[in-house]
């Protein structure tokens, strides 16, 4: 599962405190930097046609003389990875809950959970617009859909990480179930769950775009398709770099969560 | 009184029944610490979570005032190996967690919580995490919250083993003090024989799985105590002898 919001785990090279944070961001786009500027400078000496590559300066061009038109159809990509983001968080966590509590669901259940979470589901996106249609509620079910396995997978994870010592302290002092799921089992899962929802949150996007691909009325997905469809190489990049900033917001926003939620219930 | 009349402890596991306790008969009076040696594995704790109310003896009977234990008792503080604390939580509200769980009013048992984390010399310490504090600070955290609702009986189950060797003898000092002040019943779980009988009225000792006491030994030395009866002869005869039944025992069984 994706941790790549912990902190530098011992074992990696430590950097100077002093210069921690220069480093920290300055290294990562000194490093970036150099490669656009590689890619600038070898598609232009080796003269590559646009079409099989453009260079990051004609991108970037690109990406502000269709700006209005990016914009327009980044937000429909955006909220509908939002919300299915959202609906298959709550969704997820609820259902890991019953899971738990529930014996005989568990035993029904979860089995199946982790074949979906196995088969490539994927291949599951047109039957989404056989059955719901090719308006933004199929993308959404879509996205949901795959969203959803991380959360409940790692939600049950965290929900059966409270040391077993832990559960007979309070079965001796007669806690009900209520109160320890909420003072006991819920805060212990937060940093398992995060860790799902964080892998939810690109799941959501992806989601997202595969429908759009297929129904292709609007949307980022719907972009690259359609500019691929007329050999616009540079405008599919230009989608693409928009759809990156898209996915880091939306996993900037959970990763910030995260970051303050566990500052109060980390370990 | 607590008495214990041929308790079984038999669990169910896929290689077939594993026998746990073997029929234990003995009892422990109001106010008394006794402490329980035996080899790793041969059904100690079982024994101990069947005293809390925890697990249903398989055969056999358990009763605490003269009434059958059927289920988990309040009044009992359990004390495990590990501190088990709440990461998140200070170690005032560590120490008040069974408050909480028990659904009584908070405010009643603050200052109790207050003075139990002073009297373990952890008065500078009450809004710290416990990520902050070290092993056997944790544990004293531990002991003050088993004691914070007031219980009858104190059941520890090997509370100071995952600690090194001189925080360790620290905190058995430390739980001496604590047992002093409050005398409540206490069963102590423990693989150091020196430990148990620092602290204890009796000493049992049970054999390898499926236990049964084979020894029944008690501690003459009077009360208040402190570690300077460590250094009598009294003291190393009583532990030697101990260590000769627990041999013993061992080899027989073997
Ligand atoms: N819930 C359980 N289900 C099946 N077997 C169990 C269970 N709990 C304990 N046992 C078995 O019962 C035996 C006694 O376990 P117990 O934990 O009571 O021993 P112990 O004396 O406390 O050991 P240690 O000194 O290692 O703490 C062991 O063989 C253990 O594997
Ligand atoms: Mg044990």
């Amino acid at each position: 599962m994706s941790d790549m919001a912990l902190p530098a785990t011992p074992n990696q090279p430590r950097l100077s405190l002093a210069g921690h944070w220069v480093s920290q961001i300055l290294l990562p786009v000194a490093f970036a930097a150099v490669v656009l500027g590689l890619w600038e400078g070898l598609v232009r000496w080796y003269q590559v046609p646009e079409v099989i590559l453009p260079p990051p300066s004609v991108i970037g061009a690109r990406i502000v003389s269709a700006w209005p038109f990016l914009l327009q159809h980044s937000l429909p990509t955006a909220i509908e990875a939002t919300v299915g983001f959202l609906i298959a968080a709550a969704f997820g966590i609820v259902l890991s809950v019953v899971l738990v509590y529930s014996r005989w669901a568990y035993v029904a259940l979860y089995p199946n959970v982790v074949f979906f979470q196995l088969i490539p589901k994927i291949a599951l996106a047109p039957l989404f617009i056989v059955w719901l249609g090719i308006g933004s509620s199929s993308r959404l079910a879509f996205s949901v859909f795959i969203a959803f396995f991380p959360v409940v997978i790692s939600t049950l994870t965290g929900l059966n990480s409270t040391p077993p010592d832990m559960l007979r302290l309070c079965k001796a002092l007669t806690a009900k179930s209520w109160q320890v799921f909420l003072s006991v089992r819920f805060p212990y899962a937060l940093p398992h769950i995060f860790s799902g929802l964080k892998v939810a949150v690109t799941f959501a996007i992806i989601g997202v775009i595969v429908g759009e691909f297929i129904t292709a009325q609007a949307g980022l997905g719907y972009l690259v398709l359609f500019a691929s469809s007329q050999a616009e190489t540079p405008l599919i990049l230009a989608a693409i770099a928009m759809l990156c900033v898209v996915g880091l917001v939306l996993y900037g926003i959970v990763a910030g969560a995260e970051r303050l939620i566990l500052k109060r219930y980390g370990h | 009184m607590i008495s214990l009349r041929g308790v079984r402890k038999t669990y169910a596991s896929p290689a077939g029944p594993v026998e746990a306790v073997a029929g234990v008969s003995f009892d422990i009076k109001e106010g008394e610490f006794v402490s329980i040696l035996g080899p790793s594995g041969c059904g100690k704790s079982t024994l101990l979570m069947m005293l809390a109310g925890l697990e249903h003896a398989s055969a056999g009977t358990i009763e605490v005032a003269g009434e059958p234990l059927t289920g988990p008792r309040r009044d009992a503080g359990l004390v495990f190996q590990d501190a088990t604390l709440l990461p998140w939580l200070s170690a005032r509200d560590n120490v008040l967690f069974p408050i909480k769980m028990m659904r009584l009013e908070r405010e009643k048992y603050v200052a109790r919580a207050e003075e139990l984390l002073r009297s373990v010399g952890l008065g500078d310490f009450m809004d710290k995490r416990p990520r902050e504090l070290s092993g056997g600070m944790r544990q004293r955290v531990a002991l003050c919250r088993s004691l914070i609702h007031e219980p009858s009986i104190m059941l520890m189950d090997e509370p100071f083993s995952a600690l090194d060797a001189i925080t360790r003898d620290e905190m058995a000092l430390v739980l001496l003090d604590l047992w002093a002040r409050h005398r409540k019943t206490g069963v102590f779980i423990t693989h150091s024989i020196r430990e148990a009988v620092l602290l204890s009225d009796r000493v049992l000792v049970m054999t390898r799985r499926p236990a049964v006491v084979v020894a029944d030994v008690a501690i003459p030395f009077a009360r208040p105590r402190d570690e300077s009866i460590q250094d009598t002869p009294e003291f190393n005869a009583i532990v030697a002898q101990l260590r000769g039944m627990i041999e013993h025992s061992i080899k027989a069984a073997a």
